[in-house]
C-alpha cells in the first residue's frame, strides 16, 4: 500500500493552519480547512486504466468587515496567513448595508458520537483494490463481458475555527464502490459507500452486476406509458437528490419559496415515506459537524409523507429565527449556503422480491441517468433509466427492458409509494461536500415512461 | 503563439518564476524515470478564480480561490499511474512522483497502454487581453452588481435575482520525460444575469447572456464590459415577468428555430461528449457513459443533414475552450469532427488515438493539478451557414424559436435527450409572435441533427463558454460552444413544468 498518499495531514497542522488565517482577521471571522486525500482505482476493459492518489485541499478564510464578509480560499495551508489578510482586505471593500456582523458559532459545541474512522478502511489499500478489480474484470472476461468501475478509500479532514474561540476537527475514512458490467446491449450496476469497508460487499456487488448483465443481453423496447414500477434503491436516492432544489432549504424557506415556505404541513408523500438529513446517523458519510463548526442536527424533512423542515446554516437560521441545523455548504462555482447532506430514506421491511411480487404487470428499474429538475414549484424531473431493467409479469421478473426517457414529479412518484424495501443503498451527492444520499427500493403506483 | 508570457513574474502567487517552476517539475519528471517510468508528464499549475455573486435576497458571495500544486502522470511497465499534491510542503512534487510509481505498481498486469513516443513540444501561450479582470477596482465590480440588482429590485413579481462576475487566471507549466516544456498563462472573465418572477403559483426565470453559470470567455475584462450586463437586465427582467403571465408552449411536432445559446448546449451534450474517444471506447463507462457513435465512425457514420459542420478549434482566440497545449502536451489544433454531416475525426487523447491508429486532436484536459486528464471538448463550434435569423424565420413560416436552457438531460449514449428552454416565441408565416413558457423538445440524436435544414449566417454566430464536469472522482471542464440559430424541421415537443 502507498501509505504516503492518504496520510493524515493532522489536527495540530489543520486547526494550527485555520488559527494562522484567523490572526489576520482583525474584524473576526471564521476559517475552515477541507482535506480529502484518496486513492481511486478506475478500470475498463481489461485493465485498471486510471489508479489515481488525488489531494484535494481547501482552507476558506471568511473574513468579516464593517461592509460585509469576504472569503479567500487556498490550497497551499503553508499560505493560511496570506488568505487570512487577504480576505480581511477584501472584505473592507465591501458596502453591504446590513450593520449586524455575521453570525459565528459557539465555542461549546458537543463532539458527535458517531464513529467516522474505521481501520478497517484503510486496509482497503491499493493492492486489495487492484485485486478486487482484477476480480471484476476476469469474472466479466469469462463471460464475454466488459466490466467497468472505481474502488476508492478516502481519508477526509474537517478542521474549523472562528474568532469566537470555536475549534473543532474531525477525521473520516470513505469506502466508495461502483461496479458496471457490459454484455451486448445489456448491463448491470451495483454501487454503495460508506465509513466502514467492513459494511460492504464488493464480491457480492460484482457477482449481481455480471448476473443483471447477463439477464438484460437482449433488451426490448418498452413502449410509453404508466406502469407501476419497482424502484431500485439508486433511483430512489437519485430524487433524494432533488430536495434541496424542492426547497427543504434555509435559504429557499427565508426567500418563501420552495416545499417548506408553502406546503409545510402538507401531505405531499405516502404516510410510509420518510426522509430525514441525518449526519449522525452511521449510514452513508456520517460527519458531527458543518464548516461553520456546528453540531449536525437530525432534520425531518418528510414525515409520514408530510412536508415538515428545512436545513439551515447559521446565516439563514438568524433570518428565521432558529438555531442553525448544521448545514452550511460552499463549493466552487456554488453559492454558499445550507444544503442536505446527508440524505436518508426511511427503510422499510420488505425484500425487494416482496415489492416485486406485488405487482401483476409493471417495470422494475435498477437507476437513472441524468436526472434534471425541470420546475422545482412543481417537483417536476425528466432522466433515462439506465442499466438493468425489466418488465414485471405476474410478480416476478420478465423480460429485459432498453433505456427509457421519464418525466415525473418527485412529490408524485412519492405519493404513489406502497412499499418500502428493507435494505439501504448510499450513493455520493454530486456537487456536496461529504454528500451522500442512502435510500431503500420503493414499489410506486403509476410511473410514466416516455417523452411527454 | 507568444514569445513571453506577460503573467509569469507579475506578482500574484507562488509559481511567478519560470525557472523555479521548470525546476520543480523536472525534478518530478527526474524522480519518475529513475523509479523506472517509462514515459513521465508533471503539470504544475497555479490557479485564481475570483467570484462576485450578489443575490436579492441574501448575503454576497465575494471570494478569491486560489490553488496551487502538481500532477504527475507515469507510464511503468505499461501502467498507468497518477498522483497529486499540494504545494504544501518541501518535496511535495518528489511525493507525487513517487506516489503516482505506487499506484501504477500496484494495479495487476492488464492491457497494456498504447504509447509512442513523439518529439519534445515546447513553447509559450498567454490569452491575449487588454484589461486583466483582476486590475479592475473592487469597487466598479461591486457598482456593477449592484446596479443589476436595482434594477430586480423596483419589479415586486421578482422574488430572486441573481448578477454575478467571474474571473480565473492560472500559470500552467508542464514538463515531459519527451523534453517538453509548456507555460500557458490563461485568463478568463465573464459575467451572469439572472431574474425569477413569481405569479399565481407559476415561477419563472430569464437569464442572460446564458443560463448555466452565465458566459465566460478567454479574454479580458474587455469581454465583460462587451456583455452590455446594464443594458441587458431591464429587459431580462421584463422577460421574466411576461413569463409567468404567457400561455403554455403546446406539445406536438413542429418546426422549431433554436437560438444560439440552447444550440451550444446541443452542441455540448449530443456532439462534444459523444465524439470523446474516451467515451466511445468505453473507459468512461463506469460513470458518465458510453456513446452511440462507434469506433469505426470515421467518414461512415452520418450524424446529422449537410447543414452541419461542427469544428473543434482551440486555438481561435477568444474563447472558454482556447488554450495552446492541452494537459498532455499537445499543440493546440484545428479538427473538423463533423463535416456536411459526417463524422470526421474525435475528441481525443494521445492514448485512444493510438488505440484507433490515429493522431491526437489536442482534446485531453485537466482541471487544475489535482486530476488526471480526460477527452474534454476543447473549444466545439457548429460551422456557420448563411442568412439572418429573421430570414430564417421566413423561410421556417411557420412553428417556434426556443432558446436557452431551463432543463436538460440525456442518456449515457448522447442518444435520447429532452431540454426545456426558458423562451419560446410563436412564430407565423415568419414573423415573431407571443411569449410562451414551458417549453420542452426532445429527439434522438442523429434522427434530430439530420432534420436542421439551414443554420443561419457568421453574423448571428455567438461564442458560449461553459463548465462541465466528467471524471472520477469528479473533476470540472472549462470549455466553450460556438453556435448560429439553426432551422430544425419536424422536432418533437413536450411540456416542460
Amino acid at each position: 500500500m502507498s501509505s504516503s498518499s492518504t496520510d493524515l495531514r493532522g489536527e495540530d497542522f489543520l486547526l494550527g493552519s485555520a488559527v494562522n488565517a484567523l490572526r489576520e482577521m482583525p474584524g473576526g471571522g471564521a476559517v475552515f480547512v477541507t482535506s480529502r486525500r484518496g486513492e481511486y482505482t478506475r478500470f475498463a476493459g481489461q485493465r485498471i486504466h486510471q489508479p489515481q492518489a488525488i489531494d484535494e485541499v481547501q482552507l476558506m478564510a471568511n473574513a468579516f468587515g464593517p461592509g460585509g464578509q469576504a472569503r479567500v480560499a487556498t490550497s497551499r495551508l503553508q499560505a493560511a496567513r496570506w488568505a487570512g489578510a487577504e480576505a480581511a482586505e477584501l472584505a473592507r471593500t465591501m458596502r453591504t448595508s446590513s450593520a449586524v456582523p455575521p453570525p459565528l458559532a459557539p465555542p461549546a459545541q458537543v463532539q458527535g458520537v458517531t464513529q467516522t474512522w474505521h481501520d478497517s478502511s484503510r486496509a482497503f489499500d491499493a493492492g486489495t483494490r487492484g485485486a478486487l478489480a482484477g476480480l471484476a474484470l476476469a469474472a466479466a472476461a469469462r463471460v464475454g463481458a466488459i466490466a467497468n468501475g472505481m474502488f476508492s478509500s478516502v481519508v477526509t479532514e474537517l478542521a474549523v475555527a472562528n474568532t469566537a474561540g470555536l475549534r473543532r476537527y474531525v477525521r473520516a475514512t470513505e469506502v466508495s464502490l461502483s461496479i458496471l458490467v457490459r454484455k451486448g446491449a445489456g448491463s448491470g450496476f451495483r454501487a454503495d459507500l460508506g465509513r466502514d469497508a467492513r459494511a460492504l460487499g464488493p464480491e457480492l456487488m460484482i457477482e449481481e452486476a455480471l448476473r443483471d448483465a447477463l439477464a438484460t443481453e437482449n433488451p426490448q423496447e418498452v413502449a410509453a406509458g404508466t406502469f407501476d414500477v419497482v424502484l431500485g434503491p439508486l433511483a430512489v436516492g437519485d430524487m433524494l437528490s432533488f430536495f434541496h432544489a424542492l426547497g427543504f432549504s434555509g435559504d429557499d424557506l427565508r426567500n418563501g419559496s420552495g416545499a417548506v415556505a408553502r406546503r409545510r404541513g402538507e401531505m405531499v408523500a405516502a404516510p410510509e415515506v420518510c426522509v430525514r438529513d441525518d449526519a449522525n446517523d452511521p449510514t452513508g458519510l456520517p460527519i458531527p459537524f458543518d464548516f461553520e463548526g456546528v453540531d449536525k442536527a437530525r432534520v425531518a424533512m418528510l414525515d409520514r409523507g408530510r412536508v415538515a423542515d428545512a436545513v439551515t446554516d447559521l446565516a439563514t437560521a438568524r433570518a428565521l429565527g432558529v438555531g442553525s441545523s448544521g448545514h452550511a455548504h460552499i463549493g466552487r462555482e456554488q453559492a454558499p449556503g445550507p444544503i442536505p447532506a446527508n440524505l436518508i430514506m426511511e427503510p422499510g421491511t420488505a425484500s425487494e422480491a416482496d415489492l416485486i411480487r406485488g405487482i401483476e404487470r409493471g417495470v422494475y428499474i435498477s437507476r437513472f441517468h441524468y436526472t434534471r429538475m425541470i420546475d422545482p414549484e412543481k417537483s417536476s424531473f425528466t432522466g433515462v433509466t439506465r442499466d438493468a431493467s425489466f418488465r414485471i409479469q405476474d410478480g416476478k421478473l420478465g423480460e429485459a427492458l432498453k433505456q427509457s426517457r421519464f418525466s415525473e414529479e418527485v412529490f408524485g412518484v412519492l405519493a404513489r409509494v406502497d412499499g418500502l424495501g428493507r435494505n439501504l443503498v448510499s450513493q455520493p451527492l454530486m456537487n456536496v461536500w461529504n454528500g451522500s444520499a442512502s435510500a431503500p427500493a420503493i414499489r410506486v403506483r403509476g410511473f410514466h415512461l416516455g417523452f411527454r | 503563439m507568444n514569445a513571453s508570457v506577460p503573467g509569469v513574474g507579475t506578482s500574484w502567487g507562488w509559481l511567478h518564476e519560470e525557472s523555479a517552476a521548470r525546476r520543480l517539475a523536472e525534478e518530478a519528471v527526474g524522480r519518475a524515470l529513475e523509479g523506472g517510468a517509462s514515459y513521465v508528464d508533471a503539470r504544475l499549475v497555479e490557479l485564481e478564480e475570483e467570484r462576485l455573486y450578489w443575490n436579492l435576497n441574501g448575503d454576497p458571495d465575494l471570494r478569491r480561490e486560489h490553488t496551487v500544486g502538481i500532477g504527475v502522470r507515469v507510464l511503468l511497465h505499461g501502467k498507468w499511474g497518477f498522483a497529486s499534491r499540494s504545494m504544501d510542503a518541501d518535496g511535495f512534487h518528489l511525493e507525487a512522483a513517487a506516489t503516482a510509481l505506487v499506484m501504477a505498481d500496484a494495479s495487476p498486469a492488464g492491457d497494456a497502454a498504447m504509447w509512442s513516443a513523439l518529439p519534445a513540444r515546447s513553447g509559450h501561450f498567454a490569452t491575449p487581453l487588454t484589461t486583466d479582470p483582476f486590475t479592475v477596482p473592487m469597487r466598479e465590480k461591486q457598482d456593477l452588481l449592484d446596479t443589476l440588482l436595482d434594477v430586480a429590485r423596483r419589479e415586486p413579481e421578482i422574488v430572486a435575482a441573481v448578477a454575478g462576475l467571474n474571473a480565473k487566471r492560472q500559470r500552467r507549466f508542464f514538463a515531459s520525460s519527451e523534453g517538453s516544456w509548456q507555460v500557458q498563462e490563461l485568463v478568463e472573465c465573464g459575467g451572469l444575469y439572472q431574474a425569477w418572477a413569481f405569479l399565481d403559483g407559476e415561477l419563472q426565470r430569464r437569464s442572460y447572456p446564458n443560463s448555466f453559470h452565465g458566459n465566460t470567455g478567454g479574454s479580458g475584462w474587455e469581454y465583460v464590459m462587451g456583455l452590455q450586463l446594464e443594458t441587458e437586465a431591464p429587459r431580462v427582467v421584463d422577460e421574466a415577468r411576461a413569463l409567468v403571465r404567457a400561455p403554455r408552449c403546446p406539445a406536438g411536432t413542429a418546426d422549431v428555430i433554436i437560438g444560439p445559446a440552447m444550440v451550444a448546449l446541443q452542441i455540448h451534450e449530443s456532439c462534444g461528449h459523444a465524439l470523446e474517444l474516451d467515451r466511445i471506447l468505453g473507459d468512461e463507462a463506469g460513470f458518465a457513459g458510453t456513446s452511440f457513435i462507434g469506433p469505426d465512425a470515421r467518414g461512415r457514420l452520418r450524424y446529422g443533414s449537410g447543414a452541419v459542420n461542427v469544428v473543434a478549434d482551440p486555438t481561435g482566440m477568444g474563447a472558454r475552450g482556447s488554450f495552446g497545449f492541452d494537459d498532455e502536451g499537445q499543440p493546440a489544433r484545428r479538427e473538423m469532427l463533423i463535416q456536411e454531416g459526417v463524422v470526421r475525426n474525435f475528441l481525443s487523447s494521445r492514448e485512444t488515438a493510438a488505440r484507433q491508429g490515429l493522431e491526437s486532436t489536442s482534446a485531453m484536459r485537466a482541471d487544475g493539478w489535482q486530476y488526471m486528464p480526460l477527452c474534454f471538448s476543447t473549444h466545439v463550434a457548429l460551422l456557420p451557414g448563411t442568412g439572418t435569423l429573421v430570414e430564417l424565420m421566413e423561410r421556417m413560416g411557420d412553428g417556434y424559436y426556443l432558446d436557452m436552457d431551463r432543463s436538460w438531460s440525456i442518456d449515457e449514449q448522447r442518444l435520447n435527450f429532452q431540454f426545456g428552454t426558458e423562451v419560446a416565441y410563436e412564430v407565423r408565416k415568419g414573423v415573431r409572435g407571443r411569449l410562451l413558457r414551458n417549453a420542452s423538445y426532445g429527439g434522438i440524436t442523429p434522427e434530430f441533427w439530420g432534420s436542421v435544414e439551414q443554420v443561419a449566417g457568421p453574423e448571428e454566430f455567438r461564442v458560449f463558454g461553459l463548465p462541465c464536469g466528467k471524471g472520477e472522482p469528479k473533476q470540472w471542464g472549462f470549455v466553450s460552444h460556438g453556435a448560429a440559430p439553426m432551422l430544425v424541421r419536424g422536432v418533437r415537443m413536450g411540456v416542460a413544468g
